[in-house]
């Protein structure tokens, strides 16, 4: 058995897990976060959606329930954790724009609108309303990009297809990451006949640099270019998470990742320390304190039985909102099933409400009342709640 | 106006069925469907080609009906069947005495039997319930529904026959008194077919009453929905029934790669207007799961649930009702043919059409029992390693179909409608039911201009409407998982939910 000691362990890979860890390490404390692998946002738009209700999503937070986390947190708080998340994103390759008092419209791959509030800078230009006069460029064979649904919205818009020979988002992202390619396919743009100045493409520009292959794509070009956030495999999310991880790991957050926890030492109302399933010898990881950022259930942190619903970690209690038969409603587009209100109950610092651990801490989507699909507010209460959940942990701890 | 000898409306297995027996009698028709083939109890069914056995202390009539064309069908249908065998198991605390009665009745209709050791049946499925006391083999199979319609359909179409399916008939046009043709509606175009005839034959199953009206006749019935459940696995080779008086949840059918459990009774009045209640889930699977112990722990795929059109039965249990079959001759042209069992399909599309060739002069007798479905050879299955070659051109990952699969489909029927290529291709089918290649195949729809984009993505919208009905009542563990993440998809990153 491997034993390593750590002020705090985070555990969830998320979202919300990461911006704890940053919290914390940028406080000093020594951490560990711990992940079963790629989280499940990274399959997301890498947006972050804040909250859709009003033009300034900070204000909608007054109108939200009593027992929304966001209320917990607080406007001024929430503020400050988007203006965190932005500068740690501001010294990576991928730095985000936007401003959190004010929402933005920005296209789909149907050509629908969608609201959100901080977005890649590679989608500094994808406004639904900017979009009056575009060229969508999609790929030959790409499964999940139609640009007609786009231009059948849009009426000054033409697309046209390029060959990428290979057709899903990740293989293509990579083949802009090659100099070769990137050139043929900036003489292809060049070549275009198209009267609309700005070019839309489904976000496939590169893995790694996509603010650097843009604007080359851009001033060789003279277009204005922008990326719409396709289906899951998503690569912006994919970006997101990849620049989480290595910048926390520069500030010197250690990271276990692939690694699931198999069982949790207690002693008393504190939890000692975790064992991980690892492939050889397993290892466990003694912490002062511990946050819970495991996310929903799509992420694993909620299991749900016919009958009733289990937090996977800790076994902590879960508030479930009446019976199974009343968790969805009976139909597909009316937002806020029931359901989405489950999760574990808080009070003030962030500690489970109805468990008697004192050094547990718990944020991002496992926390009840959330409704992120009702509200969408999926990363930006992830980001909330995960710099509220640390601050009232540093609180402890010191 | 088309002029033809006999309309049938209808294309279960019934309306197909009397189809293939008009074309090998020589007389000319037309099937008229609302929907796709297999579209009402037919396809909602559990596919179980019964024994009998399941009948043999109510209803020892059907039981041999059940028994005759189970060996017909075997014989003709072979692409269809899959002779699995099935097994009556009786767990702890299920009657001794009902075991006896069930044997000797079986050996009165004529139903071979072996009495199997618990340890001889684990041998044969090993994930029954090891608590068992011992269980009772039986010649029950798994037929494919769907195939079964399109292959009888495929004899009258290639002979001359005229198929029109998504063709509601909204009028039965009436000449003094006497029937005299249809009005059919295409579903998409709207546009109306008059088709005349002589006989119109009512086979529409649990709409057979309201088709009757339409001619100013009644066809009485006794509608009871029955509703199963769909597991991610296959978890039996065998049809395993509960070796007790027929009631809830009592048979497990293999089929494909997963099992359906089933069933419910429950007495409806519409058949439009149903769907399944998360409470008879509950009751299904836990009765599977004293059955097959693992079913407790699969994951299951949706739920979904059909109308028996039984006789009109005065009161009481529908479970008690005869499985047996009734023709109607209205006597204004139309006849009705009512209740009867998927089994026994072939039994009844003979009965009827042996009712009607006299008004033909027509003296060909039936020959349906022995001359095998045609277009059968034509079927392959799905070959797994052929298609994993072409993973770039896969739509559907679950089910492992291709781009040029779902083009063939399109080009070949010229169809609008998602569920049409779901049916041909089985596009859809698992465990995430559509989520992810439904927009894919309506995108390809697009791309060769077969719809508009608005036209897609209204197309896409009722999809995933109809969809949610189907997996809303077994929302648990990993489907509840990947409803989420779909609803996140199409809630959260397109946003359908504000664009209506």
């Amino acid at each position: 058995m491997i034993a390593r000691e750590y002020d705090v362990v985070v555990i969830g890979g998320g979202m919300s897990g990461f911006m704890a860890s940053h919290t914390l390490s940028r406080k000093g404390y020594k951490t560990a976060l711990i992940s079963q692998g790629d989280p499940v946002c990274s399959l997301s738009t890498g947006c972050i959606d804040v909250l859709s209700r009003s033009k300034d999503p900070l204000s909608g937070i007054r109108e939200l329930p009593d027992d929304h986390p966001y209320r917990l947190v607080g406007e001024k708080a929430v503020e400050e954790a988007l203006q965190f998340f932005s500068q740690i994103m501001d010294k990576t390759a991928i730095p985000y724009t936007g401003d959190p008092r004010e929402n933005r419209e920005i296209l789909t791959p149907v050509g629908t609108t969608k609201t959100t509030c901080l977005v890649p800078r590679t989608m500094a230009h994808a406004q639904g309303d900017a979009g009056d006069y575009i060229h969508v460029v999609s790929f030959k064979g790409l499964k999940d990009f139609y640009p007609s649904y786009i231009t059948s919205r849009i009426a000054n818009s033409s697309f046209s297809l390029f060959d990428a020979k290979v057709t899903s988002t990740l293989s293509i992202a990579t083949r802009f990451e090659e100099k070769p390619f990137l050139d043929e396919f900036i003489s292809w743009i060049q070549d275009l006949d198209t009267p609309f100045g700005t070019i839309a493409l489904p976000a496939v520009l590169g893995m790694r640099k996509p603010m650097a292959v843009l604007e080359e794509l851009s001033s060789k070009t003279g277009r204005v270019i922008f990326e719409i956030p396709t289906l899951p495999p998503s690569i912006p999310g994919m970006r997101l998470f990849r620049a989480l991880k290595s910048t926390l790991q520069q500030a010197g957050g250690h990271v276990y990742w692939g690694k699931p926890v198999s069982s949790v030492e207690r002693r008393g109302s504190r939890i000692e320390a975790v064992t991980l399933a690892t492939s050889g010898r397993p290892s466990r990881v003694y912490g002062r304190a511990f946050i819970l950022a495991s996310g929903s259930f799509v992420s694993g942190g909620l299991f749900a039985s016919r009958t009733s619903v289990q937090e996977t970690v800790f076994d902590l209690p879960v508030f479930v909102p009446g019976p199974r038969t009343d968790w969805f409603n009976h139909d597909f587009f009316t937002p806020g099933h029931a359901i989405e209100k489950a999760g574990i109950l808080i009070g003030p610092s962030f500690r489970p409400r109805e468990s008697d651990l004192e050094n547990l801490f718990v944020c991002g989507s496992i926390i009840a009342h959330s409704e992120i699909m009702k509200n969408h507010c999926g990363h930006g209460l992830a980001i909330a709640t995960g710099c509220a959940a640390a601050n009232a942990c540093d609180k402890e701890l010191s | 106006m088309i002029k033809t000898d006999v309309v049938i409306i209808g294309g279960g297995a019934t309306g197909c069925g009397i189809a293939r027996d008009l074309t090998l009698r020589g007389i000319h028709h037309y099937l008229v469907e609302k929907g796709d083939f297999a579209n009402g109890a037919t396809g909602a069914c559990h596919g179980l080609l019964h024994s009998g056995a399941r009948y043999v202390t109510n209803d020892p009539e059907a039981a041999h009906e059940c028994i005759t064309e189970n060996i017909i069908l075997r014989k003709i249908a072979k692409k269809c069947v899959e002779v699995t065998g099935g097994l009556f198991v009786r767990l702890p605390g299920d009657s001794r005495r009902f075991r006896d009665t069930f044997l000797k009745s079986c050996e009165d209709v004529g139903i071979p039997t072996e009495v199997l050791s618990p340890s001889r049946a684990l041998d044969l499925v090993e994930n029954l319930n090891p608590a068992m006391e011992e269980a009772i083999r039986v010649p029950d199979c798994s037929i494919d529904p769907f195939r079964l319609c399109m292959l009888n359909a495929f004899t009258s179409r290639h002979r001359g026959g005229g198929v029109l399916i998504h063709h509601k008939v909204i009028e039965i046009v009436k000449e003094k008194g006497r029937c005299i043709g249809v009005k059919a509606q295409d579903r998409f175009s709207s546009q109306v077919k008059e088709i005349r005839a002589k006989i119109i034959i009512n086979a529409t199953g649990a709409w057979g009453d309201q088709i009757a009206h339409l001619s100013g006749s009644e066809a009485p019935m006794t509608l009871s929905k029955g509703s199963l459940i769909i597991s991610n696995h296959r978890l039996t080779n065998m049809v395993i029934n509960r070796l007790r008086p027929p009631s809830d949840g009592d048979i497990i059918v293999p089929n494909e790669a997963v099992c359906l459990a089933g069933t419910t009774s429950v007495p409806v009045t519409d058949p439009d207007a149903i769907e399944v209640d998360p409470r008879e889930v509950d009751i299904v699977a836990t009765q599977a799961e004293q059955l097959i112990p693992k079913f407790g722990t699969t994951r299951l795929i949706r739920a979904y649930t059909g109308v028996r059109p039984l006789l009109k039965a005065p009161s009481g249990d529908s479970r008690n009702i005869s499985r047996g079959f009734q023709i109607i001759d209205h006597n204004n042209g139309m006849f009705s043919i009512l209740g009867g069992k998927l089994s026994t399909y072939r039994l009844m599309a003979e009965k009827m059409v042996d009712a009607i060739v006299g008004h033909f002069g027509v003296k060909v007798s039936c020959t349906t029992a022995d001359v095998p479905l045609e277009g059968q050879e034509e079927l392959s299955g799905y070959p797994l390693s052929k298609r994993l070659k072409e993973m770039d051109n896969i739509v559907c990952e679950c089910e492992l179909v291709t781009r040029d699969d779902v083009e063939g489909v399109i080009n070949s029927i010229g169809t609008k409608h998602i569920g049409d290529i779901q049916h041909r291709t089985r596009l859809g089918m698992g465990p995430c039911q559509g989520g992810f290649c439904t927009y894919r195949a309506l995108g390809i729809m697009q791309e060769i201009g077969r719809v508009s984009p608005e036209e897609s993505m209204h197309i896409l919208r009722e999809f995933l409407q109809r969809r949610f009905r189907g997996i809303r009542p077994a929302l648990w563990g990993d489907q509840l998982r990947e409803e989420q993440l779909v609803e996140s998809i199409y809630l959260g990153i397109l946003n359908m939910e504000q664009h209506q």
